[in-house]
């Protein structure tokens, strides 16, 4: 019995290890082409590498293959659905029809040009661009990629309002019902990018798309590698390929770049940071100004206008970023101040005036070093959550507070969403978003400030300001709308609504000679292109 | 016999119809809404009638029991569901990551035990000599180091220093062998004074002082310690099998070991029920089968707890 009972777990264990053997390690790899990259994917075993080589003869001017390393990695390559055009757009998969620039404007990029009339904007394709396989873009193309993209995302389900027509093979119209200033900008957004929704037979790992390169091993949620588009409508491709290693942990991502075994990547940490910026001939390190803030919401409902205004007069952005070494710059407004909507002034830190408005509102020090008004003590109900560093911004603004006597708790959620933003229940609440997705302020204005925004959580409302958004939404002179958008900042900045902390940096370290890597584009979602170069 | 086994699969069913509703219940409980974590995972805010869309696009919207009785009908039929996160189906993720799970630690586990069976015996055996401090000294250092620690410095020491392996490995042999050496080494720690104080133990019994006055020979006196031992051994692999099959967070997301417990983190942030509810299911069944092997294993090895 006994020897029989262990004969039997023997055999189960050996027959279990067995098929785990055969399967671990082996993700759901979809190969769709190349064998170049392969070789790549072998060769980045080794633990000292050169930049890997291959033979085979391109139209491109390099033979090159660039390794990086992406910190998200999802299970669809499909570009419409949820974020998943973000990723083909940073493998240079898919392109759109207009493209951020480094100043933050929409350029054209698949398309000529788009006209408004009106409400209706007339969309121009530019000639000769091409999918592929080969197969053209059409007018009718797009218009069903955009239909689409209404249908599988529901961020995009407005577009199902608008009226799409194929005027003819290379223009198009959409009629968007009211004035729709911002769509020129929205079709930048990468999850507009193009797919041969005719060709492409498994959208989830294999799109067919216009960028210069195309899939040629995709792991869910794993390495994703790409090969040169030997069809690109835009010309040469310098680069003969791209492998994306998923590396979600900073540790690892330094370690591979000192061994060699990455060229370059972006969203790099402090630590890391610190590093690679005392061997500056080994690794070229750009740091820019990104569209990611940190702010602050005073809660109007809790706290009177004095203590607002001495909060936001003793809250030190500058030292904040100095603190978090790099990775942050201090924020004037929410947005980059290079962009026309990003005029606006803040005062300056001024302690000694935070102290004196609030002994004039009444507030006394007490024996203890902190504010109080009628036996109550002044304390400020901060609650963060800790991810994208304000975990640490909350310590430091605690810390900055307590130095002219205000004196605050600390709470911590998982969710910010879920609690404090959807209750109110705080007195500053922290929290980080893009404010700036496609180069226009209307996004960020109408989810924090507008009447009902879910970010409007702390009770900003100002009439003339909702009347300025009202005129905002419809305004189609860009020089118009920067004004307007500098004026309804100003507000909620004169008003004490919110502290506008620092603008994440793009962060990017290059191997020397790498070049191309999206690293003066202030914007997340881009990354390889056809002038991506490896010397 | 047959009722027993019977017995014990019914056991076993009621067991997980309780877990899976108590862990049903806590996430319904628990703030956080998986409609709104997937809109805004990148930042981008979102409007009220977007997530109410998305809400009940989800089935978020309906009432916890029709929730729970959907699922749990849904599983019964064989189907984990679709992915809250990805619309993916969720069956082959759980597949997938567990496969891969299993094969690290059943690697490492492997590794362990050898290790800690010779250390440990080896100690005991020889106590308060040289090899019996080294040993043990090992074993407290090992045991204390965290898995971040020690995943930091091999890779350093054996990627940067030695360039003996890569950073970035793949599902080969060679990936095999840094998280390998990252689960082990704690693990050994442990094993190494767990089977060093068992057979102790058993050297302080009355049948080695009897065995050694008959004058039995060292070898088979030794062996029959380690026999003796082994039940006890048993019960803690069962305990490690269970805690390994679980995950080593760190060690899969520093290596990009694609295993269970990254995919279920990923899924507790992302508040993706239907892999958390597949999780837990899997999980519960793991440990009672691995634990009622453990125990019929006791008894094979000690039939004194039978008769107990």
């Amino acid at each position: 019995m006994k020897k029989r009972l262990l004969t039997l777990m023997m055999t189960a264990v050996l027959a279990l290890s067995a098929v785990a053997c055969t399967s671990a390690g082996v993700g759901n790899e979809t190969v769709t082409d190349g064998t170049e990259t392969t070789e790549a994917a072998e060769t980045s075993g080794d633990a000292t590498q050169e930049t890997v080589e291959i033979d085979e003869g391109n139209s491109g001017s390099s033979d090159k293959i660039l390794r990086t390393a992406a910190s998200f990695a999802y299970a669809s390559l499909d570009v419409h659905k949820e974020y998943y055009g973000w990723y083909t757009s940073i493998y240079g998969v898919s392109e759109t029809l207009f493209k951020m620039d480094e100043n933050m404007n929409a350029v054209p990029m698949l398309a000529e040009d788009a006209v408004a009339d009106g409400s209706v904007w007339t969309i121009t394709l530019k000639d000769g661009v091409a999918f592929s396989n080969g197969n053209p873009l059409t007018a009718d193309m797009a218009v069903r990629n955009l239909q689409r993209l209404a249908e599988v995302n529901e961020r995009f389900a407005y577009l199902a309002d608008f009226e799409m027509t194929a005027v003819d093979d290379k223009t198009f119209t959409v009629d968007t019902g009211d004035v729709y200033p911002t769509l020129r900008n929205e079709l930048a957004s990468p999850e507009f990018g193009m797919m041969d929704l005719d060709a492409t037979t498994d959208f989830d790992n294999d799109p067919i798309c216009t960028g210069p390169f195309v899939i040629s091993k995709f792991q869910p949620e794993g390495d994703v590698e790409v090969v040169r588009n030997e069809n690109y409508w835009g010309g040469d491709v310098n680069l003969a390929g791209a492998v994306f290693y998923y590396m979600q942990e900073d540790d690892p991502k330094l370690l591979a770049m000192q061994s060699g075994e990455i060229d370059c990547y972006n969203s790099v940490s402090s630590a890391a940071l610190a590093v690679y910026e005392q061997e500056p001939d080994k690794y070229n390190v750009v740091s820019i100004p990104g569209a990611r803030l940190q702010f602050y919401i005073l809660n109007e409902n809790t706290l009177d206008d004095a203590v607002r205004e001495a909060i936001n007069l003793t809250v030190d952005k500058d030292k904040i970023a100095e603190y978090l070494s790099g990775t942050v710059s201090p924020a004037v407004g929410p947005f980059n101040t290079n962009a026309a909507y990003g005029k606006v002034t803040v005062p300056a830190v001024d302690t000694a005036k935070a102290k004196e408005i609030l002994e004039a509102d009444g507030y006394m020090l007490n024996a203890d070093g902190f504010y109080e008004k009628d036996g109550e003590r002044l304390t400020i109900n901060i609650k963060y959550y800790a991810a994208r560093s304000l975990d640490t911004i909350a310590i430091l603004i605690q810390e900055q507070l307590k130095e002219v006597g205000i004196d605050s708790i600390l709470g911590v959620e998982e969710d910010p969403d879920a609690t404090y933003i959807a209750t109110g229940d705080f007195d500053l609440a922290l929290y980080c978003m893009i404010a700036d997705k496609a180069g226009d302020p209307l996004y960020f204005i109408e989810s924090t400030l507008m009447d009902g925004a879910y970010y409007d959580c702390g009770g900003f409302d100002d009439a003339h300001c909702e009347e300025l958004i009202g005129e905002l939404k419809y305004e189609t002179d860009t020089v118009k709308r920067a004004e307007l958008a500098n004026e309804i900042i100003q507000i909620a900045i004169d008003d004490n609504a919110f502290g506008y902390v620092g603008l994440f940096n793009s962060t990017t370290v290059l191997r020397p000679g790498v070049s191309g890597f999206a690293e003066t584009i202030p914007f997340d979602f881009y990354g390889i292109d056809a002038d991506t170069t490896i010397e | 016999m047959i009722r027993n086994i019977l017995k014990k699969i019914a056991e076993i069913v009621l067991i997980l119809v309780i877990l899976s509703f108590f862990v049903f219940l806590l996430l319904y409980i628990a703030p956080g809404d998986p409609a709104e974590k997937r809109l805004t995972s990148q930042g981008v805010a979102i409007t009220k009638q977007v997530l109410d869309a998305e809400r009940e696009r989800l089935g978020l919207l309906k009432p916890f029991l029709v929730r729970y009785g959907e699922w749990l009908l849904s599983v019964i039929r064989g189907d984990f569901g679709i992915s809250f996160k990805d619309d993916m189906p969720v069956a082959p993720k759980l597949y997938k990551g567990l496969l891969n799970t299993f094969f690290l630690a059943f690697t490492s586990l492997s590794v362990s035990l050898i290790v800690s069976f010779i250390l440990g015996v080896s100690s005991a055996l020889r106590k308060d000599s040289m090899l019996d401090h080294a040993v043990r000294i090992y074993s407290f250092i090992a045991n204390s180091l965290p898995n971040f620690l020690i995943s930091v410095l091999l890779m350093y020491f054996f990627c940067i220093k030695l360039n003996i392996f890569p950073v970035i490995a793949s599902g080969n042999i060679q990936g095999l062998v840094m998280p390998v050496l990252c689960l082990s080494i704690p693990m050994t720690g442990r094993f190494i004074r767990q089977i060093r104080t068992e057979v102790l133990n058993q050297m302080n019994e009355d049948y080695v002082m009897g065995m050694k006055c008959r004058g039995v020979k060292k070898h088979y006196i030794a062996l029959n310690i380690i026999r003796n031992s082994l039940g006890h051994i048993f019960t803690i692999v069962a305990i490690q099998i269970g805690t390994l099959m679980g995950g080593s967070v760190v060690i899969e997301a520093i290596f990009r070991w694609p295993g269970i417990g990254k995919l279920v983190m990923d899924s507790i942030s992302a508040r993706d029920y239907p892999v958390i509810m597949g999780f837990v299911l899997i999980m519960g069944t793991i440990y009672i089968v691995v634990n009622t092997l453990s125990d019929m294993l006791d008894k094979v090895l000690d039939p004194r707890i039978e008769k107990d």
